[in-house]
């Protein structure tokens, strides 16, 4: 029976391996191929591939083969592919992986493949945040095809129906925070049924509270010399203690409970702000894009976080879209066209179109004035929240520090901790300090 | 028939993947665990630092190993406890017994990530099968999968429903007890409990360390599921030894103290190996 | 198979037992019963919406209605089913072959053949059967990246043409209890060895064959581990892995997700019913002689 079976496995691999479609076949199989990676999913991977489909429509030379290589292990089969000799051309990134990266020395840095004006201008025009992010000891490694704000979603409706004016939007954090316990909703037995606010996420508040990880002017986490790591500082634990004590008051087991059973992915079509499961929350622009497909009915509203006495007002963290490309590309010309053209180093009215089609955010002033973006802020007024709050001073973003994965899991650990009560904020900072200090020293003493 | 050459002939294969895919990389950790190591450039010797980070100066390194060694104290025994018994209601003679068999056995064989899927589905807090069932029964269900203290427990049970490999292991080790056995202890009189305490289980024991000993194996290697559904949260209560080994190698890029981690986990292994072996003749018979 | 006479059970007794089967095997059907009924299940019933009470689970709610058979072709759209199958079926396929014939082969060698050194060389086979992979995970990692074999198939593929140490331990204990004569017989009319195992032994070791076909095919169907490793073109995924990425992407599908689980799973169901005797029989005899 078994040999019976054995038998059938062979014939079906050999007819599904062979009649059934595969992998899709090139488009233009007489240009070179130009090979990119990118982490988008779901709906958003569609726009990548339009945008492909225009870069292909738009020259003769190169065909642009996009590939969606999803998530959590993206980085690690980045650096693998470089270190195996087989790289994709370039790819799109919106971990913060650039100092790390660099500092491996497998990224090229791109400002050597502009000529010395280009250079010249693009430091002038570029948002600093672009240039924070894609920077690293004084080269670009990442051009930006998207930055991401964060900024808070409101819906009117609920709103009024618990009596709050939409048009006089809390101007401090408390105040919004009052605005959320009104809004909560609990069913017979206790759990939560609605959110009125969660205040989540510590690095977006850390520079809501005036705080910050690194140091602004060198960028450093850990000093030089001496290897002493400051997170634990004053508005660091003020903003952790804010967030700690907010959640204990919603009861952090039913916080846990009530998102379990939520649609959260970051991209997916069902986001329980549509579905009326949050009143406000914070997210990114790109929802504005999403609501504009998805709902296009809802009446909501946008405003950045409002700052707490004392802290900075049109703060947060952000991250955005860059475009890398790693040593050993075999493409590197190549790939450089598609992200001029992508990013609109080359033609900025015709990019700016693209950057509508994601909801991003521009790469400079030259793109957001150009006369498609200024269409689509006309029609998406709640889209300028976000405009307006780009340029901001105190827009952060993650430490440029070689270790900054393992960083930014400590951090998000500190705040799983403080989350969920197991330790005070304080403990749960002073532990984040000492790990990250022996981890800096741990890498001083095998001379990295 | 003595030939060498035939004979060295035939297992060639084994030899050289052996040599090649097994004794070479077992070499070639021990010498990695000595460097920092990175894939993308090559290994640099840094003595002994990775070992003293790991045992003086990682308490993550505890944590996965407390969480690894707590697990087999407790899934362990629960698993081959619940194997036996279920192996002995089995073994009894009653209608749809295929039926059963098939049901409990099921389990085992579906792939690990398709079962790892089912039950964070099934688990979950808010609108899971398990909450909704004690929520009918007034009861307000943990959050399992998202709670630090329960999601260890969580994982446990999740072993002990997989456990119908080992019921037919045991199974198949019940028919081979010889009847005269058991009509000898009806003579005398025992009864079904005795014959089960005196007969069944002295004669099982075997069937019962060997089960113990791969068990123990794969408990410290314990991966699929942890990688799958917990990431090692909630705040580190599932960080597994080979999650934690994992995440430092292919996450963070530290293979050089992956290695070592590796070396740690093979000293561990043997020495619990060889103590469980050592017990053996304590309380393992073989015959009558 | 002995007599029985000490397991039949008195009729009350038989009650008590079945009614203990059912309530234990409640526990082991219901996880997969409610993966299934959720793969057929719209989002309205899944999600509570605002305003409705939280109760996902009741006799009503158990089964999906309406039933939306529509989740598994979106399913199989949100992920290219059909290049993962067959990619799985091609490893699967290369897999169960090389595992099968070359553990064979090593297997007559320590069975058959008396040579210098094999016993302890076969105490060394067993031996690494208990060795933690993770020791030689990262350097056997590094040699594929050297060898330039990182994004292919390859190291999925050719480790298993080297034997493995389970599969020739069963064939071992298999060959070993094969009568001598017969070899014997044609050793004298001038065989060769290889003749011996090729067209004698093997033909007759058709069961332990069939049991190493089959584990070997299961643990293929069901490696994510090498994949996550050495995969990174999407287009080369295979069945498990696809859906551990589906689950980490897209988790908050649920519908689409127990569909695509359903989908992964009703394979190796079928080659269970299938095949019933094999499985069972090769899981027993590792234990026993173990």
């Amino acid at each position: 029976m078994i040999i019976v079976l054995l038998n059938l496995l062979l014939a079906a691999t050999f007819v599904l391996v062979f009649a059934l479609p595969g992998p899709r076949r090139r488009a233009y199989p007489r240009r070179v191929a130009v090979r990119f990676w990118h982490m988008w999913t779901g709906e958003w991977k569609d726009v990548v591939d339009r945008i492909a489909q225009r870069f292909n429509e738009s020259q003769e030379k190169y065909e642009l083969i996009a590939l969606s290589v999803p998530g959590a292990t993206a980085d690690s089969k980045f650096l693998l592919a470089v270190a195996g000799g087989d790289p994709p051309d370039c790819m799109a990134q919106w971990n913060q992986v650039i100092p790390a990266w660099a500092d491996k020395g497998v990224l090229v840095p791109l400002d050597t493949l502009m000529s010395t004006d280009e250079w010249k201008d693009f430091q002038a025009t570029a948002y600093p945040v672009a240039l924070k992010i894609g920077s690293y000891k004084g080269h670009l490694y990442g051009v930006t095809t998207g930055l991401n704000i964060w900024a808070c979603y409101y819906r009117p409706d609920h709103l009024r129906a618990a009596g709050l004016d939409p048009d006089r939007f809390p101007a401090d954090l408390d105040g919004l925070w009052a605005w959320g316990e009104k809004l909560t909703r609990t069913d017979a037995e206790g759990n939560l049924t609605r959110l009125g606010f969660l205040p989540a996420w510590y690095q977006m508040f850390v520079p809501v509270f005036g705080g910050s990880f690194y140091d602004e002017q060198t960028g450093a986490v850990a000093v030089e010399q001496t290897g002493a790591v400051t997170i634990n500082t004053p508005a660091n634990l003020r903003a952790l203690t804010w967030l700690a004590d907010k959640r204990a008051e919603l009861g952090y087991k039913k916080v846990v409970r009530f998102i379990s059973s939520l649609n959260t992915g970051g991209f997916s079509t069902e986001w329980p702000f549509i579905s009326g499961q949050y009143s406000i929350t914070v997210d990114g622009q790109w929802r504005v894009e999403q609501l504009a497909k998805y709902a296009p009915d809802l009446e909501y509203r946008t405003a950045p976080i409002p700052p707490p006495s004392g802290g900075k007002a049109h703060a947060g963290w952000s991250n955005g879209n860059f475009m890398i490309i790693p040593t050993g590309a075999r493409q590197v010309a190549g790939a450089w066209e598609f992200i001029k053209f992508w990013s609109g180093l080359e033609q900025p009215e015709r990019a700016a179109e693209f950057y509508t089609w994601g909801g991003w955010l521009p790469l400079s002033d030259k793109i957001a004035k150009a006369p498609e973006y200024r269409k689509y802020l006309a029609k998406f007024p709640q889209f300028k929240t976000f405009l307006d709050v780009l340029p901001s001073e105190n827009i952060q973003v993650s430490p440029p520090v070689p270790y900054q994965v393992f960083l930014m899991d400590m951090i998000s650990r500190a705040d799983d901790f403080a989350m969920r009560g197991t330790k005070t904020p304080g403990q749960a900072l002073e532990d984040l300090e000492r790990e990250v200090a022996q981890e800096v020293a741990k890498r001083k003493r095998s001379g990295q | 028939m003595r030939d060498n050459r035939i004979g060295y002939a035939f297992i060639s294969p084994w030899l050289f993947g052996f040599l090649v895919f097994t004794a070479f990389p077992f070499i070639a950790s021990i010498y990695l665990s000595f460097c920092r190591y990175d894939i993308i450039s090559p290994p640099v010797w840094v003595g002994w630092a990775n070992y003293e980070e790991l045992l003086g100066n990682d308490p993550r390194f505890w944590k996965a190993l407390w969480n690894t060694v707590s697990y087999a104290c407790v899934a362990l025994p629960l698993c081959i406890a619940t194997a036996f018994a279920l192996s002995l209601l089995l073994n009894l003679e009653v209608r749809g017994m295929s039926v059963y068999r098939t049901v409990f056995f099921l389990p085992y064989i579906i792939p690990t990530v398709a079962t790892s899927v089912v039950f964070v589905w099934v688990l979950n807090p808010q609108i899971g099968l398990i909450n909704g069932l004690l929520g009918k029964l007034g009861v307000h269900g943990p959050n399992w999968l998202n709670d630090t203290n329960w999601a260890m427990r969580s994982l446990i049970l999740m072993s002990v429903w997989g456990v119908g490999g080992s019921v037919i292991i045991y199974l198949a080790g019940l028919k081979d007890i010889p009847i005269s056995l058991y009509e000898a202890a009806v003579v005398d009189g025992a009864g079904a409990w005795q014959r089960t305490r005196h007969i069944t289980f002295p004669m099982m024991t075997p069937v019962i360390f060997f089960n113990l000993i791969m068990g123990l194996i794969g408990a410290f290697q314990y991966f699929t599921q942890a990688f799958m559904m917990t990431n090692g949260g909630p705040e580190d209560s599932t960080l597994f030894y080979a999650l934690y080994l994992f995440y430092r190698a292919w996450r963070y890029l530290d293979m050089g103290y992956a290695s070592a981690m590796a070396w740690v986990l093979f000293v561990i292994v043997t020495v619990v190996t060889v103590i469980v072996f050592r017990t053996h003749s304590k309380w393992v018979h073989y015959g009558a | 198979m002995t007599e029985n006479y000490l397991f039949r059970l008195s009729p009350r007794k038989r009650i008590v037992t079945q009614a203990i089967l059912v309530v234990l095997a409640v526990p082991y059907v219901l996880p997969l019963v409610w993966m299934l009924s959720t793969s057929l299940k719209c989002d309205e019933q899944i999600f509570p919406r605002e305003g409705s009470s939280i109760s996902p689970v009741s006799l009503t709610n158990l089964l999906p209605h309406p039933v939306r058979w529509a989740n598994y072709p979106d399913a199989l759209k949100t992920v290219p089913f059909s290049v993962y199958l067959q990619n799985t079926l091609l490893l699967c396929a290369l897999n169960v072959i090389a595992a099968v014939v070359s553990s064979a082969v090593v297997a007559y060698g320590f069975a058959r053949i008396r040579f210098k050194g094999r016993e302890p060389l076969f105490m060394l086979l067993l031996a690494t059967m208990a060795l933690p992979g993770q020791v030689t995970m990262i350097p056997n990692f590094a040699l594929f990246m050297k060898l330039g074999w990182y994004g292919t198939f390859l190291p999925l593929i050719v480790p298993a043409f080297f034997g493995s140490p389970f599969f020739i331990f069963l064939m071992r204990q298999f060959f070993m209890s094969l009568p001598e004569e017969l070899a014997e017989a044609a050793r004298i009319e001038g065989a060769g060895e290889w003749d011996i195992f090729w067209r004698i032994v093997m033909p007759l070791s058709k069961p332990v064959l069939a049991t190493c076909a089959l584990f070997q095919f299961l643990g293929t169907w069901n490696d994510f581990f090498g994949p996550l490793l050495y995969l990174n073109d999407p287009s080369r995924y295979t069945l498990a892995y696809g859906l551990q990425e589906f689950m980490s992407s897209y988790g908050g599908k649920y519908a689409q997700l127990m569909a695509a689980t359903t989908l992964f799973t009703l394979p190796i169901i079928l080659l269970f019913f299938l095949a019933q005797k094999t499985f069972i029989q090769g899981i027993a005899t590792t234990g026993t002689k173990g």
